[in-house]
């Protein structure tokens, strides 16, 4: 019952506010919040066997194609478990074309990489595993190196239940794993649970600006800062695309593989973002929100990697964003129109990004496990 | 009615297919097939160009090295083949000299050979255990190759495709052709092509030794699987590397018990027959002394090894024959007339360069 009349009000709102024919300022948008423990599907769920296992395979080179990367290459807990690089190093032969994301709680996320191309983290050990310039792994070699293995054998028999190691149980081990690393214990988690000493002056004013004059809230917002939707900000170009061949191999193969017209195959140098999952041509140009959490240890940032810095970050949303290389190229534009130029002064920048800072915890870092060797089998 | 006229006609059927068997003959090598100058150009720096492979390793060359009989090389004790890198294979690289005759390729004949090459380059190029290679990414890289770029215009009137890309390397495999074959000279009625030991051989191949029932056509092969009892590799079984890659091809295959396979099924990955387990598909005598070692797992290094294997008769789908020492060595002598000139190709000089940026990359149309 109270829900529904909080739903009528909610309505009034809205519609007085349509009434009224002004632009909407301020949305109903999900409220900051410290984070709380991720979701664990209940068709897997966690055991300390199952997360010891998973990280086993994290570390474990077999499971890719030349058996010369594991997960850990690329999300390396160094480099704020990305790799550090603007564009993702890729397989070996080639290279990636996006930037890496942390692994920090990319638990809550519902789908994982930059266009949402997973709708979840087992889905997305998998397809990370086998892409051609991320993993380069088969399911039946992959599968078989397991079986070679008595270790794991062993492990995945106590964790599965299987006889023989299944290789879907091995995403969800690595799964499982990923949902342990998680971190809800920054200055701002405990300044939210009421610890007012937890951020400083400067960050409680730059909170002020990301919830008001900065309104980073319209897309951060709730306990992990994303809504989760797909925008379109208008990020600029990396020039590395111009300037690597790889590169270039890469860009063109992945929008081969993605399923394009063959115009925009030959026409198309932007990354289309979430266009390639739903072939809608508003979607072009649109990458999901990334969250804020863990953001020190992350850079470079945006789907590309074109900023190494978050000075550079905040500048840009300064701007309003960049121009829309959607409309350049098919005159619709699918930018965002909640960016607009901010006119922050240094002294608020500075404060934002105090703010943003206290959005870190202690740095994560994992020594790689003792993995088993393969064994003679008769 | 209708089912008793069936039975009938697949008898008759039978008789007629054993009468090809009985009446089945060596021939010699039929012309070597068209060839499309420059598209089998081009198929030859393919063979030689890693680029071809996943993560940029291997080249049809590297296994299939014309310096070592087009294969392995059994003086330096690799009668396995190597595989991409984090596999090794657990069968003997077969040479691809006079594939364009073939009826079938590989070992359980799993392919198409002849005029449907491009299938099994195709296999070879996208295996998880060859060149573990996505094809939309190989043909992406050679658009990336200005030289590439040129020969596929010039070859096909096209831009790199992965078709043209397997058509290309399956015109450069009709130009791998045995020629000036003293076998096939004497066939063709030059008495002197052959020494009086080779004769001798001859006349116990197609005879006493039996060899013909399985070995005959233009190929020496009669393209069917058999089971010979060959002897299990132990290099196989005591290599983790070289067992897993058997279990993820059996495991490819759909081979019910992949996880354990203990042994190389053979015929049976393709078949599922129970009847098949073990069997292999007679391979081709046409340059056969230079392509040592033998058999599918390599596990024989000369020739006549290989023979005295036969004469025992191991397996259930071979007769034991009692050869002499002489016997055997004039069959080897007769092996050796099935070779033709050496074909040497070498590795282009000016393979083509580098990937090149594509400059003004925004405004070019890919």
């Amino acid at each position: 019952m109270k829900k529904v009349l909080r739903n009528i009000s909610l309505s009034l709102i809205i519609a007085l506010v349509l009434v009224g024919g002004k632009p909407v300022v301020a949305e109903d948008v999900p409220e900051l919040a410290p984070l709380g423990p991720p979701p664990i599907p209940t068709d897997n769920p966690m055991t300390p066997a199952k997360i010891e296992l998973g990280k086993m395979l994290f570390f474990d080179t077999r499971l890719t194609g030349d058996a010369s990367l594991s997960c850990a290459s690329c999300h390396d807990s160094k480099a704020g478990w990305g790799d550090a690089s603007d564009v993702c190093r890729g397989y070996p032969g080639t290279s990636h074309w996006r930037n890496c994301q942390t692994i920090i709680n990319a638990a809550y996320y519902n789908k994982l990489f930059w266009a949402g191309s997973s709708r979840s983290l087992e889905a997305q050990a998998e397809t990370a595993n086998r892409g051609a310039v991320a993993g380069n792994g088969e399911r039946d070699m992959m599968e078989a190196r397991l079986y070679q293995i008595p270790e794991y054998i062993k492990r995945f028999k106590q964790v599965f239940g299987t006889e023989y190691p299944n290789l879907k149980d091995a995403w969800r081990a690595i799964a499982a794993f990923e949902r342990t690393l998680v971190q809800r214990d920054t200055p701002f988690d405990r300044y939210m649970k009421g610890d007012k000493a937890a951020l400083s002056e400067k960050a409680k004013k730059g909170l002020e600006l990301f919830k008001g004059k900065a309104n980073c809230i319209q897309c951060h917002n709730g306990p992990l800062l994303t809504d989760e939707k797909y925008h379109n900000i208008g990020v600029p170009e990396n020039p590395a695309f111009e300037e690597d061949p790889l590169k270039q191999i890469t860009f063109r193969y992945e929008q081969y593989a993605k399923g394009v017209t063959e115009e925009i195959y030959r026409t198309t140098k932007t990354d289309l973002g979430l266009y390639y999952q739903t072939k809608r041509k508003e979607d072009m140009g649109k990458f999901r929100t990334p969250s804020l959490r863990y953001l020190n240890y992350t850079a470079p940032y945006m789907h590309n990697g074109v900023f190494f810095t978050l000075e550079e970050v905040i500048d840009f949303y300064n701007e309003g964003g960049g121009d829309d290389p959607i409309e350049k190229l098919y005159r619709l534009s699918t930018k965002t129109e909640k960016l607009k130029p901010l006119n922050l002064n240094d002294e608020e920048k500075g404060a934002l990004m105090a703010f943003l800072e206290s959005l870190t915890g202690e740095e994560i870092i994992l020594a790689p496990p003792e993995l088993p060797d393969y064994a003679v089998m008769k | 009615m209708r089912g008793k006229c069936l039975l009938l006609l697949s008898f008759l059927l039978l008789f007629w297919s054993a009468g090809v068997a009985v009446a089945a003959d060596l021939a010699r090598l039929p012309e070597p097939p068209k060839v499309k100058e420059a598209q089998a150009k081009l198929g030859r720096y393919l063979f030689f160009d890693t680029r071809l492979s996943g993560d940029a390793a291997l080249s049809c060359a590297s296994c299939h090295d014309p310096n070592k009989g087009w294969a392995n090389n059994v003086e330096n004790d690799e009668e396995l083949s190597d595989a991409y890198p984090g596999s090794k294979y657990f069968r003997n690289a077969k040479s691809p000299i006079n594939v364009a005759f073939a009826e079938t390729v590989y070992w359980d004949g799993r392919l198409p050979g002849k005029s449907m090459l491009q299938v099994h380059v195709r296999d070879h190029i996208t295996e998880t255990h060859f060149m573990n290679m996505d094809g939309r990414l190989m043909l992406e890289r050679m658009k990336q190759i200005p030289m590439y770029v040129r020969m596929f215009k010039q070859a096909w009137n096209a831009e790199p495709s992965f078709g043209n890309i397997r058509n290309s390397i399956r015109e450069f495999e009709k130009t791998l052709v045995s020629r000036n074959v003293p076998f096939d000279k004497y066939l063709q009625g030059d008495q002197n092509a052959l020494s009086s030991p080779a004769k001798r051989g001859l006349g116990l191949f197609k005879g006493r030794a039996g060899c013909i029932k399985c070995h005959h056509g233009p190929m020496l092969s009669d393209y069917k699987p058999y089971n010979l009892g060959v002897p299990a590799n132990p290099k196989i079984w005591n290599d983790p590397m070289r067992h897993f890659t058997l279990r993820s091809f059996q495991l490819a295959m759909g081979v019910p018990g992949f996880e354990r396979a203990e042994r190389d099924v053979g015929y049976y990955a393709v078949s599922k027959k129970k009847k098949d387990i073990g069997r292999f598909v007679t391979p081709s005598l046409r340059e056969v002394s230079r392509t040592a070692p033998y058999m599918h797992n390599g596990v024989f290094k000369s020739l006549e090894e290989v023979i005295e294997f036969h004469a025992k008769g191991v397996g259930p789908d071979i007769e034991p024959v009692a050869l002499s020492k002489g016997e055997i060595r004039e069959l080897v002598e007769f092996l050796k007339s099935l070779s033709g000139d050496v074909i040497k190709v070498a590795k282009p000089a000016d393979m083509p360069e580098d990937y090149t940026l594509i400059e003004d990359w925004y405004n070019k149309r890919n």
